[in-house]
């Protein structure tokens, strides 16, 4: 009997409609979340072995510093467009499209804090959850609810410094995983109301 | 559903994973947040010891670190990690078999009555689902295989590929594995098949 004629062969123990429901039943066990300190341990050898940037901490004594620069510029802005008028030299602007695109990465910040907190709003609205649920359902709402605390633990660490575009990339990630909670959510009450 | 991995459901970002390829700690968290607990599942159903979960799942997301770099997006970010994460496993496994002097084809041992009820299993089919306990009773390759079929979703193929096997070794552990689970499954008889419609794979 060659090899293909056998595995062709191999009958399985269990019939489809057991089958199916192992599978399903394997699927639906659910997941374990690892100890606290495995993020740590990762994290440390990460750094060791410099895989990961160093982290950019805001120090308590900057604020020296950025009042000294914001003085500073203040002079120059009264006294430079002065001097350069007294040679007859044309005046030098901030670009347009600097501004614009503050602007625009600006706007688009709020638009994503705004659109958060309607989702909060909306799930705030929704039935508290329904006392029996899937199991499956629960690890996937704990886990989406895990994932955002940990994106706002990102945003509102004091001690790292954010650049716009980073603030912007995980609020875009925190409203997409609130959209997901939303509609878990949403699907949880709408099979308890009926 | 069943036959999907749960790593596929998972999204991230495109721009969160750009980051984390330049280093960035915070993009790691993001995903290591995302990505932990499916990782640490399929490392304990592989090993049952928490301990050495724990270990593989560092040691996966270390891997991820290392070669997020050369992610192309080409596959679901979820198959990527899901595959460095069943290969640590699997590597973890075979390592213990060696030092064991024990060769992957003889892993196999018998259930008896004493350790299916020290799993928790019990012959009546009233308690007849507590699945998790009975995947436990299975020897580790009989586990992974039934696991990686049933549940990620590989191929005879790609899980002898994964084990340095055949495809008839995958496919013979994952029949035998049935075959000591199907006791321990409850269906209802009327949604059962007519003699003769078992299936092949």
């Amino acid at each position: 009997m060659d090899g293909n004629r056998k595995d062709d062969e191999m009958i399985c123990a269990l019939t489809a409609a057991e089958h199916a429901a192992m599978k399903e039943g394997l699927y639906e066990l659910p997941d374990t979340t690892p100890p606290r300190a495995v993020w740590h341990r990762i994290r440390e050898q990460a750094e060791a072995e410099g895989l990961l940037k160093p982290r950019v901490l805001r120090r308590r004594s900057t604020w020296y510093a950025s009042v000294g620069v914001a003085a500073a510029a203040l002079v120059a802005a009264i006294m430079l467009p002065g001097l350069r008028q007294q040679a007859g030299e044309p005046l030098t602007v901030v670009p347009d499209s600097i501004a614009t695109n503050q602007e625009i990465r600006l706007t688009a910040l709020q638009a994503l804090m705004t659109e958060s907190r309607e989702i909060e709003s909306n799930l705030r609205a929704l039935p508290d959850a329904p006392r029996v649920t899937r199991a499956s359902t629960l690890a996937t709402i704990s886990d989406l609810e895990d994932r955002i605390a940990a994106i706002d633990y990102q945003l509102n660490d004091p001690t790292v410094q954010m650049s716009d575009a980073d603030r912007e990339l995980f609020w875009r990630e925190r409203v997409r995983l609130m959209k997901s909670l939303l509609q878990l959510r949403y699907a949880q009450a709408q099979r308890a109301a009926f | 559903m069943a036959g999907m991995s749960k790593f596929a459901d998972i999204d991230i970002d495109p721009g969160i994973v750009k980051r984390a390829a330049a280093g960035d700690a915070r993009a790691h968290e993001v995903i290591y947040r995302a990505f932990a607990a499916p990782v640490y599942s399929i490392c304990l159903r592989f090993t049952k010891v928490p301990a050495h979960a724990e270990d593989l799942t560092q040691e996966t997301f270390i891997e991820i670190m290392r070669s997020i770099a050369r992610f192309r997006g080409e596959a679901r970010l979820g198959s990527w990690i899901r595959r460095i994460a069943v290969t640590k496993a699997l590597m973890f496994l075979r390592s213990a078999w060696t030092k064991r002097g024990q060769a992957l084809a003889d892993d196999w041992h018998d259930v008896t009555e004493g350790d299916a009820l020290s799993h928790g299993i019990s012959r009546h089919p009233d308690d007849a689902m507590d699945l998790d306990a009975a995947l436990a009773s299975l020897s580790d390759v009989s586990r992974a295989v039934v696991w990686l079929h049933d549940v990620e979703g590989f191929t005879h193929r790609e899980i002898a590929g994964f084990m340095g096997k055949s495809e008839s070794f995958s496919k013979s552990q994952l029949s035998r594995a049935y075959q000591r689970l199907r006791p321990l499954l409850e269906v209802p008889d009327e949604s059962k098949q007519p003699e003769g419609a078992a299936i092949s794979y």
